[in-house]
C-alpha cells in the first residue's frame, strides 16, 4: 500500500520531467518557470470543477488547452531571446503567476490554498497518462521533430542554415511541453487534493531541469529513471529527506563535470532489437 | 541563366565597413571564387547571402526572384546551400542523422502524424533514411553513418559537411573555406569532390578561399575584395596577373 | 501628488538601488568574461550574508572589520566554486548550458543547505547603528540605508579604478572582448578568469553583508540575485555604469511602484517591462550587440 503511494506520487512528478524533457532536455531551453504552468493547470482544473462545475475529464482537457494556449502566448515575445534572458524572463513569469494567484484571492483562495477537490485520480490515469506521454515523447524524438530539437540544441545558425525554422519549432516544443505540464499539474490538483500559489517555485522548476540532466539529456528513459530515483527517494529516506536536495546538488555537479551525457545515457526504452523493427 | 545576383550590397557593423557595395553575378553551371586577404569581407558576403546577417543596403536576388529580406531558414528551402568556415555539424547526433536534418524541411507529415507514429510517417522515414545513406556513400562517407561527428577525423569531417549540403536539394553551393586545415593530398581531392559534385548534379558553387592552388584550378571566374570591396574581377589567369590584387595581398608595389 | 512621500520612496528606492548595482556588476563581470550567467552568485551573496553575522555575533562586533573579513570570504568562496564546479567543465570544453546548469545546482545547493542546518531561525546581525534614521528636511532616510548607498557607490568606484587603470584590470577587459588571444600574449587566462571571480565574489560578500544586515538573515536571501540580473539585463550585459544606472534606476522605480500600486503588482509591471525592453532593444542602456561568427 505504501508502495503504491510512492508509485504514484514519483509518477505525477515524472509527468512533469518529461514535460520539461523535451523542451529542456532536447531542445535546449531552459525555464526557470514552468511550475508557473503547473500551478495553472492545477488552478484551472480545480476552479474549473469547484466553482463553475465542469465535470472532471472536461476540467483535465480544459487545463491542457488554457497550458497550450498560455504556452503559445508567453511564447511569442520571448522565444527569440537568447538562452539566459530567456531563462530570466521564464523565471519572472513564473514569479508573476504565484503573485497573481495570492492576488486573485476571491477566485483562488488565496494563500490559504484550494482544496475540496475529490480523489479522481490514481494510480491507473496517472500510469496511463505516463505512457502516452512517453509514446509521444519517443515518437517525435525518432523522426524529423526530435532531429530539429537536438540540431537547435546544438546549434542555432547552424540548423537555420540547414532549412530548420527556429523560431517555429522552437514554440511547437514549448506549447507541447507547456501544455503536458500544465496536464500534471491538473493532475496533482485531484490526487494531492490540496493546492497553493507556493506549491511549485522556482527551485521546483529548476529541478525539474537538473534531473534532466542526471538523467540524460539523449535518453527518455534516464529521465524517467532519474526522476524516479529522486522523487521516490524522499519517501524511503524519510530521515535524510532533509539532505536529498544537498544530495541532489552534488551529484548533478558532479555528473555534468564527469558524465556530461547523463548518469543514464546509455539507457534507451527499447532494446536494439525491438528499436530495428520500430522502423 | 543567373542563378544569383547581388547587387551593391553593404554591411556595417558599428563603425567597422565590413562589406561595400558588392555586385556579382552567378550563373549556371559555374565554379566562381571569391579571394581577397584576412578580414577582406568574405565570409560576411555568404552571411549576406544565405540570411545570416541582414544587408544594410543593396539587394540580392535568386533565380530572379528578390530574397534580400527573407529569412535564412527559407532562403535554404529556395535551395542556396553553405558550409561554414569552422565545422558545424551537430556533435550529438549521428552522421546519418545529420544529413537527414538536411532534407527536413522538404518533410510532408505533420505533427499530429509525428506523434502518433502513422505508417505515412514510418513510410517517410524510411525515404529520407535511403536519400541519407545515397548521398553519403556518393562521397564514400557510408560507413560512418552511425557515428558522432566528433569521432571523425578532419578530411572526414569536411566531406560530410559537403554531402549534407546535398541533402537540402540545393541549386547553388556556397563553400566557405572548404581546403582550411587539408593536406595536399586531400586538396587535390576535394578540387576532383568539387568537379564532380558540380558537373553531375547540375550545380551553380561559388568558393570562398585562401588555398590559391584550388581556386586557380578548378575556378572559372575570381571575385577580389579588399576592405569589403571589390578590387578585381575576371579569369584566374587575369587575376593572377592584377597589380591591384597582387598589392592588396603583399602590400607593396611588385 | 505628494511630493515628499514620492521623493522619501525614491531615496529609500536608490540606497536598495546601490545593492542592487552591486549584484548587477558582480554578476556582470563574470557574464563578460565568461560569456555566462552566473547564478552561483546568488549563492555566494546567502553564503556570505551568514558569515557576516556569525563574525560580527560570535566573533566580534565590529563593522569595519566583519565587513572586510566577509568581503575577502564572499571572493575565496567564488574562487573555490569556479575552480571546482566552472574550471573542469570549462577545460573540458563543454557547451555555455552546462555552466548555467551547474550554477543554478550551485545556487540550490547553498539555499538548501542552509535550509537544512540553519533555516528554521531568524538571525540579525547586532545593530552597529545607533538612532537608526537621519532626518535632512522632511525626508526621513534610514541611515542603515545611507551606509548600503555609501557603501555601494565607493566600492563600484574602487572596482571602476582597478578595472581601468591597473594591470590586472587591463587583463580582465582583454579576457572580456576575447578570451583567447590573452592566452597567446603570455597572459594566464586561468589566473585571470580567477581574480575575476575573486573581484565578483568580494562584490557579491559585501552584498550578503549589507543584505544581511538591513533585513533578516535566511536562507532565500540570494533570490534577490534575480534583482541584480535584470539590473545587468537592463544596463546591458557587460557594461559596469550600464549595470550600475539600472540597479538605481531599478530600485528607485520598485520602492516607488510598490508605494503607488502595491507589492503584488509591482513584480508583474517590472517584469513586464522587461521583456518589453528585451524586445525592443535586447543590449540595453549601454550594451553592444554582437555578431554571431559563422
Amino acid at each position: 500500500m505504501f508502495y503504491l503511494k510512492v508509485l504514484e506520487i514519483t509518477s505525477l512528478y515524472t509527468i512533469l520531467v518529461l514535460g520539461v524533457y523535451l523542451m529542456t532536455g532536447l531542445t535546449g531551453l531552459f525555464s526557470l518557470g514552468q511550475g508557473g504552468f503547473v500551478s495553472i493547470g492545477a488552478y484551472t482544473a480545480a476552479i474549473a470543477y469547484l466553482r463553475f462545475g465542469v465535470p472532471f475529464p472536461l476540467a483535465l482537457a480544459l487545463a491542457v488547452l488554457i497550458g497550450a494556449l498560455l504556452g503559445f502566448l508567453v511564447g511569442i515575445p520571448t522565444l527569440r531571446l537568447r538562452r539566459d534572458y530567456f531563462l530570466l524572463v521564464t523565471f519572472g513569469l513564473g514569479e508573476m503567476v504565484r503573485a497573481g494567484l495570492l492576488y486573485l484571492a476571491q477566485l483562488t483562495g488565496g494563500a490559504l490554498g484550494m482544496a475540496g477537490m475529490p480523489k479522481r485520480v490514481g494510480l491507473p490515469l496517472i500510469l496511463g497518462s505516463i505512457a502516452v506521454i512517453t509514446f509521444i515523447t519517443y515518437s517525435l524524438k525518432r523522426s524529423r521533430f526530435g532531429r530539429d530539437c537536438i540540431a537547435i540544441r546544438d546549434d542555432e545558425l547552424a540548423a537555420s542554415m540547414m532549412g530548420i525554422n527556429v523560431y517555429a519549432h522552437k514554440m511547437k516544443v514549448f506549447i507541447i511541453s507547456s501544455a503536458t505540464t500544465a496536464y500534471g499539474g491538473a493532475l496533482y490538483a485531484f490526487d494531492i487534493l490540496f493546492i497553493e500559489p507556493n506549491l511549485f517555485n522556482w527551485l521546483e522548476s529548476a529541478k525539474l531541469i537538473i534531473i534532466t540532466f542526471v538523467g540524460g539529456l539523449n535518453s527518455i528513459a534516464g529521465v524517467i529513471a532519474a526522476s524516479t530515483i529522486y522523487y521516490s527517494f524522499g519517501e524511503f529516506f524519510r530521515f535524510i529527506d532533509v539532505w536529498r536536495d544537498v544530495l541532489l546538488a552534488v551529484v548533478v555537479i558532479l555528473v555534468i563535470i564527469f558524465r556530461p551525457g547523463g548518469l543514464f545515457q546509455g539507457l534507451s526504452l527499447l532494446p536494439s532489437r525491438l528499436r530495428r523493427k520500430w522502423r | 541563366m543567373e542563378i544569383l545576383k547581388t547587387e551593391g550590397i553593404s554591411k556595417h557593423f558599428g563603425g567597422v565597413v565590413a562589406v561595400e557595395g558588392f555586385s556579382m553575378v552567378q550563373r549556371d553551371n559555374q565554379i566562381t571564387g571569391i579571394i581577397g586577404p584576412n578580414g577582406a569581407g568574405k565570409t560576411t558576403v555568404f552571411n549576406l547571402i544565405t540570411g545570416a546577417a541582414s544587408v544594410d543596403h543593396g539587394s540580392i536576388l535568386f533565380m530572379g526572384r528578390e530574397i534580400t529580406r527573407l529569412p535564412a531558414h527559407r532562403r535554404t528551402d529556395l535551395g542556396i546551400a553553405r558550409t561554414f568556415q569552422n565545422i558545424r555539424l551537430f556533435g550529438n547526433l549521428t552522421v546519418l542523422d545529420n544529413m537527414k536534418v538536411a532534407h527536413d524541411m522538404k518533410v510532408r507529415y505533420t505533427l499530429w502524424e509525428e506523434m502518433l507514429r502513422l505508417p505515412r510517417v514510418r513510410r517517410q522515414e524510411r525515404e529520407i533514411d535511403e536519400k541519407a545513406r545515397h548521398f553519403l556513400a556518393y562521397l564514400g562517407l557510408e560507413s560512418y553513418a552511425g557515428q558522432k561527428p566528433q569521432n571523425l577525423s578532419y578530411g572526414i569531417q569536411r566531406r560530410l559537411e559537403l554531402a549534407r549540403t546535398l541533402m537540402t536539394e540545393p541549386r547553388i553551393l556556397l563553400l566557405d573555406e572548404p581546403a582550411a586545415g587539408l593536406n595536399p593530398h586531400e586538396v587535390r581531392s576535394l578540387m576532383d569532390t568539387i568537379r564532380k559534385i558540380q558537373e553531375e548534379n547540375v550545380l551553380t558553387i561559388v568558393i570562398v578561399e585562401h588555398h590559391m592552388e584550388l581556386i586557380m584550378n578548378i575556378c572559372s571566374l575570381i571575385h577580389v575584395l579588399d576592405f569589403g570591396k571589390k578590387i578585381a574581377e575576371g579569369e584566374p589567369e587575369a587575376i593572377k596577373k592584377n597589380e591591384q590584387v597582387l598589392q592588396a595581398y603583399l602590400g607593396e608595389e611588385v | 501628488m505628494n511630493w515628499n512621500i514620492l521623493l522619501q520612496q525614491i531615496v529609500n528606492g536608490i540606497s536598495l538601488g546601490g545593492v542592487y548595482a552591486l549584484m548587477a556588476v558582480g554578476f556582470g563581470l563574470i557574464f563578460n568574461v565568461l560569456k555566462f550567467s552566473n547564478f552561483s552568485h546568488g549563492g555566494v551573496v546567502t553564503l556570505t550574508a551568514y558569515v557576516g553575522f556569525f563574525l560580527s555575533r560570535y566573533v566580534i562586533a565590529n563593522f569595519i572589520i566583519t565587513f572586510l573579513l566577509t568581503a575577502v570570504a564572499g571572493g575565496l568562496a567564488a574562487v573555490v566554486i569556479e575552480r571546482l564546479v566552472f574550471r573542469p567543465i570549462r577545460r573540458k570544453g563543454y557547451p555555455i548550458s552546462m555552466l548555467i546548469v551547474n550554477s543554478i545546482t550551485v545556487a540550490m545547493l547553498v539555499q538548501q543547505f542552509f535550509a537544512v542546518t540553519l533555516g528554521a531561525d531568524y538571525y540579525t546581525y547586532p545593530n552597529f547603528i545607533k538612532e537608526t534614521a537621519l532626518h535632512l528636511g522632511s525626508l526621513t532616510v534610514s541611515k542603515i540605508y545611507l551606509l548600503m548607498l555609501g557603501i555601494s557607490a565607493v566600492v563600484l568606484g574602487a572596482l571602476t579604478y582597478v578595472i581601468q587603470k591597473t594591470k590586472i584590470g587591463i587583463a580582465i577587459r582583454a579576457a572580456s572582448s576575447d578570451i583567447f588571444t590573452p592566452s597567446l600574449m603570455g597572459v594566464n587566462v586561468d589566473f585571470v578568469v580567477s581574480v575575476a571571480f575573486f573581484f565578483s565574489g568580494v562584490l557579491g560578500g559585501i552584498t550578503g553583508y549589507l543584505l544581511g544586515m538591513t533585513f533578516t538573515v535566511d536562507p532565500f536571501v540570494g533570490s534577490m540575485i534575480l534583482k541584480g540580473i535584470i539590473a545587468s539585463i537592463i544596463g546591458g550585459m557587460g557594461s559596469i555604469l550600464g549595470g550600475v544606472i539600472a540597479g538605481l534606476l531599478l530600485g528607485a522605480a520598485e520602492s516607488l511602484l510598490i508605494g503607488e500600486i502595491g507589492a503584488a503588482l509591482t513584480p508583474m509591471v517590472i517584469y513586464g517591462s522587461i521583456i518589453l525592453l528585451l524586445l525592443v532593444r535586447p543590449q540595453g542602456i549601454a550594451g553592444k550587440i554582437t555578431e554571431i561568427k559563422a
